[in-house]
């Protein structure tokens, strides 16, 4: 910086500072940059594009509903792979045919003609039309933007209606050589036409009077109302066991995280082998302590299978949750517990009036992740019960999954899926509100 | 805390150990008794006296085991190299840096790592699907950025903050860059906390389970979680591959964690945790 007589040397240090401050900031936002444009494109970017999804009959199995679509379209590939093969058919009959069905082929023909030209002086049509016809006759690829036209709405009903009376009347002809083959072109001309498939917020509407659904959201609460305090109570007073200084803590830590760190899956696949109705160990120690009646119930029995996936997620996280809960412990100094003895603070006392107080915002924390865990629980139901017996352990996630990749029901699977994101979003705004602004603040 | 450990302590101890591990156990026992002893009576029978391979055996001959494990070691390390490296600037520059909104952009890395999976899964399906990159590595790689990026940026915050903020200062005062002061007085310190997050990284994509299940649907690119799953048959299920398949998952694991524990603690327990 060059030095500015004319100005106080205070203006000058702070002009200084200003300018180290504004690069500071600049090298800050460039750094953060390409985390920020990733998370944009890769997480939020999807969610919002799931919402979008909801709103639309999607169905990937199906050609004509397979993408989301505001506005009407002509499938030109779908079209010009029919249009001028159903003509020359229709040609060749009316050549063989006897009077009056030559007649009818004629109006068919006259008909469909009149549609194709109709279509053509369509805007967005008229530069696609030559274009996939050339490609088609060289049997070249078609790109799915060439091939898919936008067209007015009324030109899309009509061209839809023209081909609807033509499959009709294709019908009544009688004396056709080949009339399967003029009825399946006309046929498949109809797909041609694409309609739009939105639909607004039908499929929430449908969603929230669907018993199924209501099943799988009251599934998922109660799977994570109980695994989470159970997995809280256990994990607190292993914490509070384990606080002290005493010979093998490694051993014990690792004991804690092999749990944690196997995947999911893999623990839902040896929790099945362990309750299996007739060589599960855990199974047959359960039914000789009477837990359950017989081995069978585990995962058979509606009550049990939900045990057992209770059970299985406890295992997996208790340990989990105890280490974060140890953590916030050590954090609290010891002098608390001395000057509270010596004030004649009983054991119990001391609990609630020193160790709760202070682990609060630890216990919160562990609280608000393991809880958004659980609801979203799906690897675990998936391997373990499949959702069943009878949809008795059906997650919601679960069912989005079904409902997207084994229904291939795209914009239900999706309402469902931001049915998901909206409870986590209040169930996490509810903890974040009790938590304050605690969890991201500097200090 | 310094209590003394008493000797029924002890026996807590071991008492809660063996719960913890049992499943574990009952695993390894199983996997090496052969086919006829799974079923029956000798099913709750923890020893066998004709312990066999025969299970790890079928386990790498009839299904395609060793390349379900390279999928996921090839997937979960590019995910883990790439995603801690972008992490570590923007996690440098919300811990170290002043400017405007970095606790509304740690506030959404926060939230985005909260996101439930389900509620991105059918844009990405579909998008993958329209590039054709279903059934590759980088279908994997893509979608698992969504949760090691915020989960990575949000540990390593945590670990640039540890370090003291005079060595900045200091460095400045020598004239280093902003960039120089990073590459050569921060990151060397920063190194134990970006090897912690890698770890975690690494488990979280190892682990994966609903991207990787729809995703790659071909063996040629299943991941280990997905192709365990699927060894299910239609009719019976293959326990004896199942429990040895499990154990060979599971000892590199109980390797690593042994190893790495007071590196995956700290990580863990790092911004859950207000020191």
């Amino acid at each position: 910086m060059e030095p500015n007589l004319s100005r106080g040397n205070k203006t000058d240090t702070a002009s200084v500072k200003k300018k180290k401050k504004s690069g500071e900031s600049k090298a800050g936002y460039l750094l953060v940059a390409p985390a920020l444009i990733l998370i944009l494109a890769i997480a939020i970017w999807p969610v919002l594009q799931s919402f979008y999804y909801s709103m639309f009959d999607l169905r990937l199995a199906n050609p004509q509903k397979n993408a989301a679509h505001i506005s009407y379209q002509v499938d030109l590939h779908k079209y010009l792979d029919n249009y001028p093969f159903l003509i020359n058919l229709i040609d060749e009959e009316m050549s063989e045919a006897p009077g009056e069905s030559a007649e009818q082929l004629e109006a068919l023909k006259v008909k469909l003609e009149k549609a194709d030209e109709e279509l053509k002086k369509e805007g967005s049509v008229k530069e696609k039309y030559d274009q996939v016809d050339e490609k088609l006759m060289v049997m070249k690829p078609v790109s799915k933007d060439l091939a898919i036209a936008e067209v007015e709405k009324d030109a899309a009903l009509q061209l839809e209606k023209t081909i609807k009376e033509v499959n009709e009347e294709a019908k009544k002809i009688k004396g056709l050589k080949n009339e399967e083959d003029v009825l399946g072109l006309a046929s498949s001309l109809d797909e041609a036409v694409i309609k739009p498939n939105f639909i607004g917020f039908e499929s929430y509407t449908e969603k929230l009077q669907d018993k199924r659904m209501w099943l799988a959201l009251k599934n998922t609460t109660v799977f994570t109302v109980i695994s989470v305090f159970v997995e809280l109570v256990l994990g607190l007073a292993i914490a509070l066991l384990i606080n002290k200084a005493f010979f093998g803590r490694g051993l014990v830590r690792a004991t804690i995280l092999i749990p944690w760190a196997i995947p999911t899956a893999v623990s839902a696949l040896m929790w099945k082998y362990l309750y299996d109705g007739q060589n599960g160990i855990v199974a047959k120690v359960f039914a000789e302590i009477g837990l359950v009646d017989n081995m069978t119930d585990l995962l058979t029995s509606s009550t049990g299978a939900m045990f057992s996936v209770i059970f299985a997620d406890v295992w997996k996280t208790t340990p989990y949750m105890a280490l974060l809960l140890l953590a916030g412990l050590q954090t609290i100094p010891s002098s608390l517990y001395e000057a509270a003895s010596i004030d004649g603070a009983t054991k119990w006392k001391q609990f609630t009036t020193v160790t709760l107080p202070l682990l609060k915002s630890s216990i919160l924390v562990a609280l608000l992740f393991r809880t958004l865990d659980a609801f979203r629980v799906f690897d675990l139901v998936y391997v373990l019960t499949g959702g069943g017996p009878a949809s008795s352990t059906e997650t919601i996630s679960s069912l989005a999954y079904k409902v997207m990749f084994e229904q291939s029901n795209f914009g239900d699977g999706s309402a469902l899926s931001v049915i998901v994101f909206v409870c986590v979003a209040v169930i996490s705004m509810i903890y974040i509100k009790f938590l304050g602004r605690d969890l991201l603040n500097d200090k | 805390m310094n209590k003394k450990a008493g000797p029924l302590f002890y026996v807590f101890l071991a008492v809660f150990v063996f719960l913890v591990m049992f499943p574990f156990l009952w695993m390894l026992t199983s996997s090496i008794k052969p086919i006829g002893e799974l079923f029956g009576a000798d099913a709750f029978n923890p020893f066998t006296s004709n312990p066999t391979l025969a299970n790890y055996e079928s386990v790498f001959v009839n299904y395609p085991f060793v390349k379900y494990l390279w999928n996921s070691f090839v997937v979960a390390s590019i995910t883990t190299i790439y995603t801690v490296f972008v992490a570590s600037f923007a996690a440098y520059a919300i811990a170290r840096l002043k400017f405007k909104g970095k606790t509304l952009i740690l506030g959404l890395v926060l939230s985005v790592s909260m996101f439930p999976q389900i509620a991105t899964i059918s844009p990405i399906y579909i998008f993958l699907k329209n590039l054709g990159l279903t059934n590759s590595y980088l279908g994997l790689i893509i979608p698992y950025t969504t949760f090691t990026l915020p989960l990575s940026i949000w540990i390593l915050v945590t670990f640039f903050r540890k370090i003291p903020f005079d060595l900045e200062e200091a460095a400045k005062i020598d004239g280093a860059s902003l960039m120089q002061t990073f590459w050569r007085v921060i990151l060397p310190l920063a190194i134990p906390g970006i090897f912690t997050t890698a770890i975690l990284v690494f488990i979280a994509a190892w682990n994966e389970f609903l991207f990787a299940l729809t995703i790659n649907t071909d063996d040629a690119y299943k991941t280990v979680p997905v192709g365990i799953a699927m060894f299910e048959g239609q009719f019976t299920i293959p326990w004896g591959e199942i429990t040895a398949a499990t154990v060979i998952v599971t000892v590199p694991l109980v390797i690593m964690v042994l190893l790495f524990q007071r590196r995956i603690v700290s990580g863990l327990t790092s911004g859950a945790v207000k020191e």
